[in-house]
C-alpha cells in the first residue's frame, strides 16, 4: 500500500515538474515576444530625378541573450531570365530562358554572427534564411535534375550580387545591451537598383538554434515627380511617349545644327 | 552629377553619360555610322539593360544624325534623291526580313545563324574595303591609275528610269538604287541591326558614289530609320529612356558637328580606311563577345 502511495506521489511530482516547465517556457516566450520590436527609420523611399539610392536603417529591441537575422525582400514573384550557352558547342549566346519561381527580386540578409552557427538548418529552410534556403524555396523551371539548379540557382545569385539586389553578411548589426535587454541597429545602403515596390522587413530574434521570436516592418519604393510622369507615360502612352522623344531629338539637333552653323562651324 | 532613369530604373553619372554621347557622335560626324555597336555596350557597363540601350541609343541617334545630315547638308554633302531611293528600298526590305526572321527563328538555332553571319559580313566587307583602299592608295602613290574600273555593267545601264543624282555625280537606273536598299533592308531586318554598316560600303562600291557624300547620305538614311526604331520600341517596348536620351543627345549633338568639322578636312581614302578598321573593330569585339565565356551566365529577358 506504502509502495502504491510513493509512486502515486512520485507521478505527481513528475506531472508538477512537467507543468511547470511548460508554464515557464511559455512565460519566457511571452517575455521574449514582448521584448522584439522592429523600426525602420526611412521607410518611404521616394525616387525623385536626383536619387542615388538611400540609407536605411533597421533598429529595435530584442531579449538579452538572443542573436538577430534581419531579412529584407521584395514580393516573390516569376522572374524570367535568359540562359548563355555555348551554341554547336563553340559559341557563347543566348540559348533559352529559365524561369524563377518564388524569388524575390531583392534579398537581403544581415545577422550578429554567421548564419549557420546560430541556426539549425530545417529553422533557416523554415523561414528561407540564407541561400540554401532560398534554394530549396525557389523553383527552376527547365531544369532535369538538382546538380542543374544548383548551378543555375548559383548564376541565379551571382547575376544579383551583381546587381546589388542581393546581399548576405554577418557581424555588421550593432548590438547595445541595455537594463531590460538588449538594442541592435544596421545602418544599410539602399542600392538605387532597387526598383519601386514594397518591401518586407523581418526580423527574427534567434536562441538555441531556432527562431524564437519574428517582428515585421515595411517599406515603400515609390517614383515621385517628373520621374514618375515620364515612368507612367512610358508604360501606358508609349505611342506619345515616343513621338515627344523623336520631336524633342529631332529639336535638339537641329538647334545644335543652327548654332554650330551660326557660330561658324559649318559652311 | 546622378540623375535617375525613369524607364531604365537606374541611376546614372551624367558626366559619363554626356561623355559617351561626344564620342559616339564624334564618330557619327566623320564616319557617317550609326553608334548603336558603340552606345550598346557602353549603356551596358554603365548598368542599362540592353533593351533600353538598343532603344534610348535609337533616340539619340535621332539627334545626331538631324545634327549631322543638317551640317553634311550644308557642305553639300546629301544626295536627297538617292537617300529616298535606298530608304524606300530599305522600307520594304525590312518587312521581308522581319518575316524572314520569323520564318527562322522557327526553324530554330536562327541566333546562331543570324550572329555567323553578321560577324563574317562585317569581316568580309571591312576587309575588303581595306584592301581596297591600300591598294588604290598604293597604285596612286606608284602613278598607276586604272580607270572605268568601276563602271556599271551592260544591262545595268539598259534598265528603265536611268537618272543622273546630281549631288553623287552618276547615273543608275531608278531600280538599282532601290535594290540595292532592300537588301540591306532585308538583312537589317533579319539581323536585327540599323544596316548603316552595310548601306555605306554599297554606296561607296556598288552605286560609286564619292565618300563625303555618301557619308552624309547615311545619316539622312539614318535619321527615317533611327525614328522607325525609337518610335517602334516606345510603342511596343516602352523601353525608351528619355532622360538617357536627352543626356546622351547633349554630347553626341555637338559631338557630331565636331566629327563633321574633322571628317571634311579628312581624305576621302583615309575616311575609308578608318571606315574599314570600324568594321573590322566591330567584328573582332563581336567575335570575342562568342567566343570568350561570359562572366555571368544569365541575363534579362529581352537581351541579345
Amino acid at each position: 500500500m506504502q509502495k502504491i502511495k510513493n509512486q502515486r506521489s512520485k507521478i505527481k511530482i513528475v506531472v508538477f515538474l512537467i507543468f511547470k516547465f511548460l508554464i515557464l517556457n511559455s512565460a519566457l516566450a511571452g517575455e521574449l515576444s514582448a521584448q522584439l520590436t522592429t523600426k525602420v527609420n526611412h521607410d518611404h523611399i521616394k525616387i525623385d530625378f536626383f536619387y542615388h539610392g538611400s540609407e536605411v536603417n533597421v533598429s529595435g529591441a530584442s531579449a538579452p541573450g538572443t542573436d538577430i537575422v534581419i531579412k529584407i525582400t521584395s514580393p516573390e514573384a516569376q522572374q524570367i531570365l535568359r540562359r548563355k550557352g555555348k551554341a554547336a558547342g563553340l559559341l557563347w549566346m543566348n540559348v533559352g530562358e529559365l524561369e524563377f519561381d518564388r524569388a524575390s527580386n531583392l534579398y537581403f540578409l544581415h545577422s550578429t554572427q554567421k548564419i549557420n552557427d546560430i541556426l539549425s538548418q530545417d529553422e533557416m529552410d523554415r523561414y528561407v534564411i540564407g541561400y540554401p534556403a532560398l534554394k530549396k524555396h525557389i523553383e527552376v523551371a527547365q531544369v532535369n535534375d538538382e546538380d542543374e539548379k544548383n548551378r543555375w540557382f548559383n548564376e541565379f545569385v551571382k547575376f544579383k550580387e551583381l546587381s546589388r539586389l542581393y546581399a548576405i553578411s554577418f557581424g555588421q548589426i550593432i548590438l547595445n545591451q541595455t537594463e531590460s535587454g538588449q538594442n541592435y541597429s544596421i545602418k544599410l545602403n539602399w542600392p538605387y537598383q532597387a526598383t519601386p515596390d514594397e518591401y518586407l522587413v523581418t526580423v527574427y530574434a534567434v536562441k538555441d538554434k531556432k527562431v524564437v521570436e519574428k517582428a515585421e516592418a515595411r517599406m515603400v519604393v515609390e517614383q515621385v515627380g517628373i520621374v514618375k510622369t515620364l515612368a507612367n507615360m512610358a508604360k501606358n502612352n508609349g505611342a506619345i511617349y515616343g513621338i515627344i522623344s523623336i520631336v524633342a531629338a529631332l529639336a535638339a539637333g537641329f538647334g545644335v545644327g543652327m548654332i554650330f552653323r551660326k557660330g561658324g562651324g559649318g559652311h | 552629377m546622378y540623375f535617375y532613369l525613369p524607364v531604365a530604373l537606374t541611376s546614372i553619372n551624367s558626366f559619363m553619360t554626356v561623355g559617351i554621347g561626344l564620342i559616339v557622335g564624334i564618330l557619327t560626324g566623320i564616319f557617317g555610322v550609326g553608334g548603336g555597336w558603340l552606345i550598346t555596350p557602353l549603356l551596358m557597363m554603365l548598368g542599362i539593360t540592353p533593351t533600353v540601350a538598343v532603344a534610348t541609343g535609337a533616340n539619340q541617334m535621332v539627334a545626331s544624325a538631324t545634327s549631322g545630315a543638317y551640317a553634311h547638308y550644308k557642305l553639300g554633302n546629301v544626295d536627297f534623291k538617292m537617300g529616298w531611293c535606298l530608304l524606300i528600298g530599305s522600307f520594304f526590305g525590312g518587312f521581308i526580313g522581319a518575316g524572314a526572321l520569323k520564318i527562322l527563328t522557327a526553324m530554330g538555332n536562327a541566333d546562331f545563324l543570324i550572329k555567323i553571319t553578321y560577324v563574317i559580313l562585317l569581316g568580309i566587307v571591312g576587309a575588303f574595303m581595306l584592301m581596297d583602299t591600300l591598294s588604290k592608295m598604293r597604285r596612286r602613290h606608284t602613278g598607276h591609275y586604272e580607270r572605268g574600273d568601276s563602271k556599271p555593267a551592260g544591262f545595268l545601264k539598259n534598265l528603265p528610269l536611268q537618272t543622273y543624282f546630281e549631288k553623287s555625280g552618276v547615273a543608275h537606273s531608278l531600280f538599282v538604287p532601290i535594290f540595292l536598299g532592300g537588301i540591306v533592308g532585308i538583312l537589317a531586318g533579319i539581323m536585327g541591326v540599323g544596316g548603316g554598316f552595310l548601306m555605306i560600303p554599297v554606296m561607296v562600291y556598288m552605286l560609286r558614289m564619292p565618300i563625303h557624300v555618301v557619308i552624309g547620305t547615311s545619316l539622312f538614311i539614318i535619321l527615317f530609320t533611327s525614328i522607325e526604331v525609337t518610335f517602334l520600341q516606345a510603342y511596343t517596348n516602352h523601353s525608351v529612356d528619355f532622360i538617357l536620351a536627352v543626356l546622351l543627345l547633349l554630347g553626341s549633338t555637338i559631338g557630331t558637328q565636331i566629327g563633321v568639322f574633322f571628317g571634311k578636312r579628312l581624305k576621302g581614302e583615309h575616311l575609308k580606311l578608318f571606315l574599314a578598321f570600324i568594321l573590322l573593330a566591330v567584328a573582332l569585339q563581336m567575335t570575342l563577345q562568342l567566343i570568350m565565356r561570359p562572366s555571368v551566365l544569365l541575363a534579362i529577358a529581352g537581351s541579345h
